[in-house]
């Protein structure tokens, strides 16, 4: 029986992350510049699976997504233990880092969603030099807590069950079941604590003020797309720091929190002319 | 405007599965009027609209009339897609005891969106 094979390959490899040895799980596919995509709080790598078949962007670009240490198929560094897990501003840098030099990748263009979205406007201010340039997907300065995420690990409730439904939301009605389906699924899989303890990150300790005035468009360039239907970055939301930056930002209709998951047609639509503009 | 759940006795007979052990009541209110809503193992048993003198209820869900029927639009538009987007706006507020809403999320969001007008596509 002839399947239909996918050009994607994935390998494992050991990563010093702050002088800890991880094993990192990754998948790429495509030549040509290096683009290194980050994952949702909670989620793992295969949120990017359309982008890793894309044939018009895998001529140009060599697609990489790490699944990050407790996420998808990477492990816990060692001597973890359940409820302990924290994403801070500075762990989540050294993690994109040493995957970078791990590779040695020169000059990557790195893209990132939600969390993802909200770490490259750390590496903007902090290390524009290192990037060809910046994509922030659902980007936000930060955000303030709507709801209580201690909900999202409790030993009496599901935490599978209760990610899924925090993410299901998120999305847009519009987009295609099947897509929001699976992407409902990777929250489902995640560990014990791992979306609660990324969302520390996110709601807290990744939460930046005037610090995004440093950002400086002109060292790297940094592009900004948000979904409609997201409720978490809102357009809004980006739209301010857009403006605080100084650039513009695309509003893409009907897709929500996870555009490159939930609905990968629509969102490729928004995302090939910016990486036409990347050399 | 929520009596209809009793009209969708297959989305409940497919829900269930996702809810086999929930046995709770609980209250949507539209602030002029309240639901009072019973479900056991999953199935929603009754329906009782109000006015009520001392009703009784696990958890509540209070949004204005008009922002329920935002949400139950076919396609509602960004901000009233889902009950958690709601109360990211503070339209929506959740009282009560709110364990069994958050360890059956995604059932009680698919068990209101059921009530939702299914659009029919014209292909042509």
């Amino acid at each position: 029986m002839k399947i239909e094979k996918e050009p994607i390959s994935g390998q494992y490899g050991k990563f010093k992350i702050d002088g800890i040895s991880h094993r990192i799980y990754w998948e790429e596919a495509g030549q040509g510049i290096p683009l290194v995509c980050l994952h949702t709080a909670g989620s793992d790598g295969r949120q990017y699976r359309a982008l890793l078949n894309d044939k018009k962007i895998l001529e140009k670009f060599r697609v990489l997504v790490f699944d990050m240490p407790w996420h998808g198929k990477s492990s816990p560094p060692e001597n973890s233990s359940i409820g302990n897990y924290k994403l801070s501003t500075d762990l989540y840098i050294s993690q994109i880092l040493s995957f970078i030099d791990g590779l040695e990748l020169v000059k990557p263009v790195v893209m990132g969603c939600s969390i993802g979205g909200r770490i490259i406007l750390h590496l903007a201010i902090h290390f524009p030099e290192k990037f060809r340039a910046l994509i922030g997907l659902q980007s936000a300065g930060h955000l303030d807590p709507y709801y209580d995420i201690n909900w999202l690990h409790r030993q009496d409730v599901h935490g599978g069950e209760v990610c899924g439904g925090i993410a299901y939301g998120l999305m847009a009605p519009t987009s295609p079941e099947k897509e929001k389906f699976e992407t409902m699924w990777h929250y489902m899989q995640g560990g014990p604590g791992i979306f609660k303890g990324d969302l520390f990150f996110y709601k807290y300790d990744g939460n930046i003020g005037n610090e995004i005035k440093k950002i400086d468009n002109s060292k790297c360039p940094i592009y900004l797309l948000t979904g409609e239907y997201d409720y978490s970055a809102t357009p809004e939301e980006t739209k301010s720091l857009a403006d605080t930056i100084g650039i513009e930002m695309v509003k893409m209709k009907n897709v929500g929190h996870f555009p490159m998951s939930e609905n990968p047609e629509e969102f490729l639509k928004y995302l090939h002319p910016v990486l036409e503009k990347i050399n | 405007m929520f009596m209809k759940l009793k009209e969708k006795e297959k989305v409940r007979e497919s829900l269930a599965t996702m809810a086999q052990y929930l046995t709770t009541h609980f209250m949507i209110s539209t602030v002029e009027n309240e639901y009072l809503i019973n479900i056991e193992k999953g199935i929603v048993t009754s329906i009782q609209e109000g006015p009520f003198v001392m009703p009784s209820y696990i958890f509540k869900l209070t949004a204005s009339k008009d922002e329920w029927l935002k949400f139950l639009q076919p396609t509602p538009q960004p901000g009233s897609h889902d009950i958690i987007a709601m109360l990211r706006r503070k339209v929506l507020k959740f009282e009560g005891d709110l364990h069994p809403l958050m360890s059956h999320l995604l059932y009680f969001k698919l068990l209101l969106a059921s009530l939702r007008p299914v659009e029919i596509k014209n292909e042509n």
